[in-house]
C-alpha cells in the first residue's frame, strides 16, 4: 500500500487577483489588462508616490527640530529638582529610553551623511584651488 | 543538520510576533526576514528590476543582521559591513546552498524564519522544499478583514500595491488587499498539498494570541521540541530576541516595522469580524469577494 505522505502532488486550486506574475519590482504580466486599466494602474502607482513623498518630506522637516524634541520628551522623567518622579511607570521610562535611542540614531545618521557632504566639497575646494594654482594668470 | 521551520502566511497575520516568540525557544534560532528565496542567486538581492515601487535595499537587512549577528556576534555598522563582505563573497552561489550554510552555522538550534514574500509565489515555496526536503512549515491564517486593514495601515497599503493588489472600477483603479489574501493562501495551500502531512501544521493566528502557551506547546511537541515550563516562559518573551529591535544604521528594519519598535507580546482575545458585511477600506461599501468568504469559511473563519 502507498504511503499517503509521498508522492502528493501541488494544488491547483484558482487564483483570482487581476493580475499575474511577480511582485511590482519584478516585471508583472500586464497583458491581461485593457490600455484604460494599465492607465488606471498607472496613475494609482503616481498618487501613491506622490502622497509617500509628502508623508516623507513632512516627517523630514520634523526631525529638523529634533533638539527641541528631545527636551521635551525627556521633560516629563524629571521633576523641578531634577529627579525622577518616584512613582514614574517604568513602562513610560521604556519608551521614552526607546524613543532617545531612535532619536540618537537620526542624529548619528545626519551626521553621517554632513561628513560624507563635507569630504566630497573638500575634494572640490581642493581640486578647484589645484586648478586656480596651476592656472597661467596666477 | 535540524530540520529549519519555515512560518508560512500573507504579511501582517502575526508572523513577526510568532516567529520571535518560536526563535526564543532554547532550542531554536529566530531568524529575521531573509527574503533569500526571492531571488535563485545571492547577488540578485542586489538588483533592482524597476524603478516602479521606489527602492528595495530592505529586502536585504534581514540577511545583513542574521550574518552580521550569526558571525560576528553583534549587529553594528562594522559588522554589518562585514555581512556584506561576505554575501560579496558569495554573490554568484545560489541561495539554497547560502541558506543551507546559515542553518549548519547555528546547528544544532532549529531556524525558524518567516519571509512574508515567499507566498508571492509558489516556485518560491518549492525552492525552499527543494533546499530542505526535511523543513517544517506552519501556515499561520489570520482572519482577512483583520489582515487586510493591517495591510492597509502599513504605509497606505504598499505592500498591497506592491503585490498588484488592484481592483478596477469604472474611473479609477483602487487598493484591494483581499485579492492577496486570498491568493496567497491559495498558493499556501497548492504548495502545502505537494509536502507530507506530518511536516505541515496550520494555526489560526487570532488562536495563538489568545492562548499562546496552550498553541506554542502544540507547535513544540509537533517539531520534536521540548515543551515544558521553561521553554514556553522563554517564548513568551519575543522582545528578546537579538532581531526584535532596529538594527544600525545600514540595516534598520529586516521584520515588520510595527515588531521592530513595540515586540513585547501581550496576550488578548481578537475579536472577529463578521464575513458578510461591508468592509472599512472600501468608501463604496464594498464587502468580502464570495471567494474570499468560501476561503476564510475553509480556514475555520
Amino acid at each position: 500500500m502507498s504511503d499517503p505522505d509521498t508522492a502528493r502532488t501541488e494544488g491547483t486550486r484558482p487564483k483570482i487577483g487581476p493580475i499575474d506574475g511577480d511582485p511590482v519590482t519584478t516585471h508583472p504580466d500586464l497583458e491581461k489588462l485593457s490600455p484604460y486599466q494599465r492607465g488606471l494602474r498607472e496613475a494609482l502607482l503616481r498618487e501613491f508616490k506622490a502622497r509617500k513623498v509628502k508623508k516623507f518630506v513632512e516627517k523630514q522637516v520634523k526631525y529638523i527640530n529634533a533638539n527641541r524634541q528631545v527636551t521635551e520628551e525627556i521633560k516629563i522623567l524629571f521633576d523641578e529638582n531634577g529627579q525622577p518622579p518616584a512613582n514614574a511607570p517604568m513602562e513610560d521610562i521604556i519608551a521614552e529610553r526607546r524613543q532617545l535611542e531612535y532619536q540618537i540614531k537620526w542624529f548619528e545618521a545626519m551626521v553621517l551623511e554632513l561628513q560624507t557632504r563635507l569630504l566630497r566639497v573638500r575634494e572640490i575646494e581642493a581640486l578647484a584651488l589645484d586648478v586656480l594654482e596651476h592656472s597661467p594668470e596666477a | 543538520m535540524a530540520a529549519p521551520l519555515f512560518l508560512l502566511a500573507p504579511p501582517r497575520s502575526y508572523t513577526s510576533l510568532i516567529n520571535a516568540m518560536l526563535g526564543q525557544h532554547p532550542e531554536a534560532f529566530g531568524l529575521p526576514e531573509l527574503c533569500l528565496f526571492n531571488v535563485e542567486i545571492l547577488g540578485q538581492l542586489w538588483v533592482r528590476s524597476s524603478d516602479e515601487m521606489g527602492s528595495d535595499a530592505k529586502t536585504r537587512h534581514g540577511l545583513l543582521r542574521a550574518v552580521a549577528e550569526i558571525y560576528g556576534g553583534e549587529q553594528t555598522m562594522q559588522s554589518v559591513r562585514m555581512a556584506e563582505h561576505w554575501c560579496a563573497a558569495r554573490q554568484n552561489r545560489g541561495v539554497a546552498s547560502i541558506y543551507q550554510e546559515l542553518v549548519a552555522k547555528i546547528d544544532p538550534l532549529v531556524a525558524v524564519e518567516k519571509s512574508p514574500a515567499y507566498t508571492v509565489d509558489v516556485k518560491r515555496m518549492r525552492a525552499i522544499y527543494k533546499a530542505f526536503p526535511d523543513a517544517r512549515f506552519l501556515h499561520l491564517t489570520r482572519h482577512p478583514v483583520g489582515q487586510c486593514k493591517s495591510v492597509m495601515s502599513l504605509y497606505d497599503g504598499t505592500f498591497a500595491l506592491f503585490v498588484n493588489s488592484i481592483e478596477f472600477l469604472a474611473d479609477r483603479a483602487v487598493v484591494e488587499p483581499q485579492y492577496a489574501w486570498h491568493d496567497f493562501n491559495i498558493n499556501i495551500l497548492n504548495f502545502l498539498d505537494s509536502v507530507p502531512l506530518k511536516q505541515q501544521m496550520r494555526v489560526r493566528g487570532e488562536d495563538m494570541m489568545s492562548d499562546p502557551p496552550e498553541y506554542l506547546g502544540r507547535i513544540c511537541r509537533w517539531l520534536g521540541l521540548r515543551h515544558d515550563a521553561d521553554a514556553i516562559e522563554q517564548m513568551m518573551h519575543p522582545e528578546r530576541s537579538p532581531f526584535a529591535c532596529f538594527g544600525p544604521l545600514d540595516a534598520l528594519f529586516g521584520n515588520d516595522p510595527n515588531f521592530l519598535s513595540g515586540p513585547t507580546f501581550r496576550p488578548h482575545e481578537v475579536k472577529m469580524p463578521p464575513l458578510d458585511k461591508p468592509v472599512p477600506w472600501r468608501e463604496d461599501g464594498q464587502g468580502l469577494k464570495p471567494e474570499v468568504v468560501a476561503l476564510a469559511r475553509e480556514l475555520g473563519y
